[in-house]
């Protein structure tokens, strides 16, 4: 494999970051390391579901709790919009607005599994980009797939 | 559709959990999320038999230690208390 530039290697490195963030594992997908992007998109993805389930949508909410959103927002921007929609509330059968709330045990459970998972990502998203660098997809990745071809 | 809707509704409102001690469990699944990334990003080479080895093998470690630490703060507790 031809070896790339230093400005295509940084714009690979940003590509391989900004993928490991949108779609937890699509760094190690676009690495060829199939088996790792599996087991992070669906490790990280339940842990994230666990977490909105246990504790409900409320749990995810940038202006009333800050800290735990900066965390769950390192498991997709999409979180970000999700923390928009519940800011907003909705509208109950009689037309009033309603915020959607979470309060305790299943609160803290719920913001630690989705803080957690946001987390995770963010060590995954370092772990692909490191990859990407030493170019460990190209070695590595393509090892595996021939072993067990 | 209506299935669709339900499943989402299940998410805009938290499920029941009490605080006794029964709670505590929710550490294991969290416990093996971590187990499970970090043995996919620690291991150089992942082949699936030895992956699957080396994280239960993490997942026991941890979970014993975990344990051992809540017999022994209670114990302490205990003899405090008594």
């Amino acid at each position: 494999m031809s070896k790339r530039s230093s400005a295509d290697q940084g714009l690979w490195l940003i590509i391989v970051g900004l993928a490991a963030w949108v779609i937890p594992g699509a760094g190690h997908f676009l690495l060829r390391e199939r088996k790792r992007a599996i087991i992070i998109f669906i490790t990280i993805t339940a842990l994230f579901l666990t977490g909105l389930y246990v504790g409900s949508i409320g749990i995810v909410n940038h202006e009333t709790s800050k800290p735990w959103f900066m965390a769950q927002v390192l498991y997709s921007p999409a979180v970000g919009i999700l923390s928009q929609k519940v800011t907003v509330g909705y509208l109950d059968a009689d037309g009033n607005q309603q915020e959607y709330t979470s309060f305790g045990h299943p609160c803290d459970i719920g913001q630690l599994y989705t803080g957690v998972a946001g987390l995770l990502n963010l060590l995954c998203i370092f772990s692909a980009v490191y990859m990407a660098y030493c170019g460990r997809g190209e070695m590595i990745g393509a090892e595996e797939e021939t072993e067990h071809a | 559709m209506h299935d669709f809707s339900l499943m989402l509704a299940t998410f805009t409102a938290p499920i029941s959990i009490g605080t006794d001690p029964a709670s505590m469990l929710w550490m294991f699944p969290l416990l093996g999320a971590i187990t499970l990334i970090y043995k996919a990003t620690k291991m150089r080479v992942l082949l699936w038999k030895r992956f699957v080895t080396e994280s239960l093998i993490l997942f026991a470690t941890v979970s014993g230690f975990m344990i051992a630490a809540v017999i022994v703060l209670n114990l302490i507790t205990w003899l405090i208390t008594s």
